[in-house]
């Protein structure tokens, strides 16, 4: 088959940019890391990427497909021909280009280096003669997502609130966090989740979903990071705004049974800096954009979401136990995509057709 | 269509426009709101992140609240509802131990039990597709008079896109499609699709605020007259925020927010009393002037 490219190039010696397109033939079962390679090998033996397994597992691969980021030896391109698209490939985002399609990685790797990615063993040894320590499946369970992670970078590229904070940890680094806070045998687990609660932690997520749909090996770094915060707020750590603001949304919950909108604020910033926004809390006001607190807005039959609170609290799934008990039934759903036929049925950049090279400093000239 | 209606906390406190413009919208669509009474908050996210079992539990109530009206799908008109309601939903459907541990403890309060027989359907989905569709042109025929209207999806209405499974989360097409229906052009912009800062606009303000500048910024260059969102969430941050990336940047923005059911609204010819356009921050006029209503 024919498969085009249209892979954004950059020389950082220059800091020159340009959209080269490129057009192999290729048999049907080649990967976009197989186009790539044809591409080196016949037409331009000047074009970097990073590549080593071939078969998903050494993460080196990661880059940018239409905008979103895959890893390019698990992309099939097929599909992609079929539809007569020729898709923008360039380096994946949040980490500084080197040249064409390979990042630096190093900002990356500071940051799961922070996360002390080891254990610090927290266990008895077992008096010699005696049986091996045992960690049970259930153990195992907690962090078996967050093991799978293969550092390929794929969650960092459009993690909206690294763009707008470079100093968050980010998906990759938190899910890593994860995995030692979750292992039976770390000692350390108090001081990690004190840690990981610190700005540029846990709470500097905004719950973009971004690491989710991308994460080419099923991590799910949102929902590693949402367990911290579980764990975190289960060991009472709990000083972070943002986790007073989760608590107020269990309290709430609990209380009046819809949140409890207007006291949100003083309970989450305190009252202090509460009032220094008063202006801007006014001029909501005006609008009705703040409602009165009292009476409070109170669900018919609250008492059975009390009731329920201290039947989940004896029943003790705690922290990030409830979350890893629905893990098996959402691992049983696939990821839903448009096929490329359908959306070039929708034209080539009409409403919700394939998103044009618009990711920030791509809009530059196509050059062939 | 009868279905039961989830409205969550914005749309019965803050953004009571919300909730007026879709019950009033809802007859003309052919959809049969039924209320649930005894139902909380959905957590935000917030309560999953924070004490993530009673999360499922609040959810598994809402749900069984609309199973036991008889009904087999709950609407809701927020995204972050949307999501935490389908990700309860799968996880008791696909579950059969966990679905029975939470009955149980439905039951012992004295909520109905599940059993897993509702749908979560956010409104833009009834209305964007199929039957709903058709539906929607037959309505909305007082048209937007070519109103350039940038779509503003958010997060959660897009991803994780398996427990969404609707729109692709890169070339969603769902807002476009009603924005074409109700007489309007849609306006494209990259920023689209990404978050709003909501969540961490309190804790992280100026994260926050960095991430709300594109969306906006984007689509004023692109030339929208307003800016349509399907998330009550999206809509404070980007209509109550505003003002204040006005005050961080020196800069005007003056970009009127509707929501999804503020836009059919319109173009189906709702009345000044059922859009409540004046419950904004952002003025509306410069739009209504154009539509000359
Ligand atoms: S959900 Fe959080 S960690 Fe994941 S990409 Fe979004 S902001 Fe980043
Ligand atoms: S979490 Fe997933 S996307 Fe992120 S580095 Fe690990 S494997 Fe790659
Ligand atoms: S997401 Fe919000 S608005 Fe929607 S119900 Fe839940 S807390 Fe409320
Ligand atoms: S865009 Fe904003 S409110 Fe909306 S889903 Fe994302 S964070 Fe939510
Ligand atoms: S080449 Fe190793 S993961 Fe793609």
């Amino acid at each position: 088959m024919q498969v085009g490219l249209k892979v954004w190039r950059f020389d950082t010696k220059t800091a020159e940019r340009a959209l080269k397109e490129y057009e192999v033939d290729a048999p049907e079962e080649a990967t976009l890391l197989d186009v790539l390679d044809l591409v080196k090998d016949k037409v331009d033996g000047s074009l970097a990427y990073r590549r080593s397994c071939r078969m998903m597992i050494c993460g080196s691969c990661g880059m940018r497909m239409d905008g979103a980021a895959v890893l390019a030896c698990k992309t099939r391109m097929y599909d992609v021909a079929q539809a007569g698209h020729v898709p923008v490939i360039s380096a994946m985002g949040n980490l500084p280009v080197v040249k064409d399609l390979v990042v630096d990685m190093q900002p990356f790797w500071d940051k799961i280096r922070a996360v002390k990615p080891w254990v610090e063993p927290g266990y008895e040894a077992p008096a010699p003669g005696d049986k091996e320590n045992v960690v049970s499946a259930e153990q195992m369970a907690t962090i078996h997502k967050e093991s799978l992670c293969i550092l390929c970078g794929c969650c960092v590229s459009e993690c909206n609130s690294m763009e707008a904070n470079p100093d968050f940890l980010g998906p990759a680094a938190l899910a890593k966090g994860m995995r030692f806070v979750g292992d039976a045998r770390d000692g350390q687990t108090v001081e990690r989740l004190e840690e990981l609660s610190e700005p540029n932690g846990v709470w500097d997520c905004t719950r973009c979903y971004f690491c989710q749909e991308r994460c080419p090996k099923g991590v799910d770094p949102r929902d590693a990071i949402a367990k911290l915060g579980a764990e975190a707020i289960r060991e009472g750590i709990d000083r972070d705004m943002g986790a007073k603001h989760a608590k107020w949304f269990v309290k709430s919950a609990k209380t009046t049974g819809w949140l409890r909108e207007t006291e949100l604020v003083p309970k989450t910033q305190g009252v202090v800096r509460t009032l220094k926004d008063v202006k801007f809390g006014m001029k909501l006001a005006k609008h009705g954009k703040v409602p009165p607190p009292f009476p409070p807005h109170v669900a018919k039959d609250v008492d059975e979401s009390r009731s329920l609170h201290d039947i989940v609290k004896k029943q003790d799934q705690r922290g990030a136990q409830g979350i890893v008990q629905g893990e098996r039934a959402l691992g049983r759903i696939e990821p839903h995509h448009d096929t490329y036929a359908a959306a070039a049925e929708r034209g080539p950049y009409g409403p919700g057709s394939f998103p044009k090279p618009y990711l920030p400093g791509e809009e530059g000239e196509e050059t062939t | 269509m009868r279905v039961a209606y989830y409205k969550g906390c914005l749309a019965s406190l803050s953004a009571k426009e919300l909730d007026i413009s879709t019950q009033a919208l809802a007859p003309k669509l052919g959809l049969e709101l039924v209320e649930l009474e005894s139902v909380t908050c959905c957590g935000a996210g917030d309560i999953q992140q924070a004490e993530p079992d009673y999360y499922l539990h609040l959810n598994a109530r809402i749900l069984a609240y609309a199973e036991a009206q008889g009904c087999d799908t709950l609407l809701t008109i927020c995204n972050v509802c949307t999501l935490n309601l389908r990700q309860a939903n799968f996880q008791i459907q696909k579950d059969e131990a966990l679905r029975e541990r939470v009955s149980a403890n439905l039951s012992a309060v004295g909520a109905p039990p599940y059993s897993g027989g509702v749908d979560v359907q956010h409104f833009l989905w009834l209305i964007a597709q199929g039957d709903g569709y058709e539906k929607l042109k037959e309505v909305a025929h007082h048209g937007l008079k070519g109103l350039k209207i940038a779509p503003f999806y958010g997060c959660q209405i897009l991803r994780p896109s398996k427990l969404l499974g609707v729109d692709d989360p890169d070339r969603p097409h769902t807002l476009e499609a009603v924005i074409a229906a109700c007489g309007g052009e849609a306006v494209d912009y990259p920023a689209k699709v990404k978050c709003c800062g909501f969540p961490i606009i309190q804790a992280r303000e100026e994260m926050a605020l960095a991430e709300l500048i594109q969306p906006i910024e984007q689509a004023m260059e692109a030339g929208a007259d307003a800016m349509v969102t399907p998330c009550p969430l999206c809509h404070l941050s980007l209509d109550a925020w505003q003002q204040k990336l006005e005050k961080q940047t020196g800069r005007s923005f003056d970009m009127p927010i509707l929501h999804l059911s503020q836009l059919v609204g319109v173009a189906a010819g709702l009345s000044d009393s059922e859009l409540k356009f004046k419950r904004h921050v952002v003025s509306m006029k410069p739009v209504l002037e154009k539509l000359d209503v």
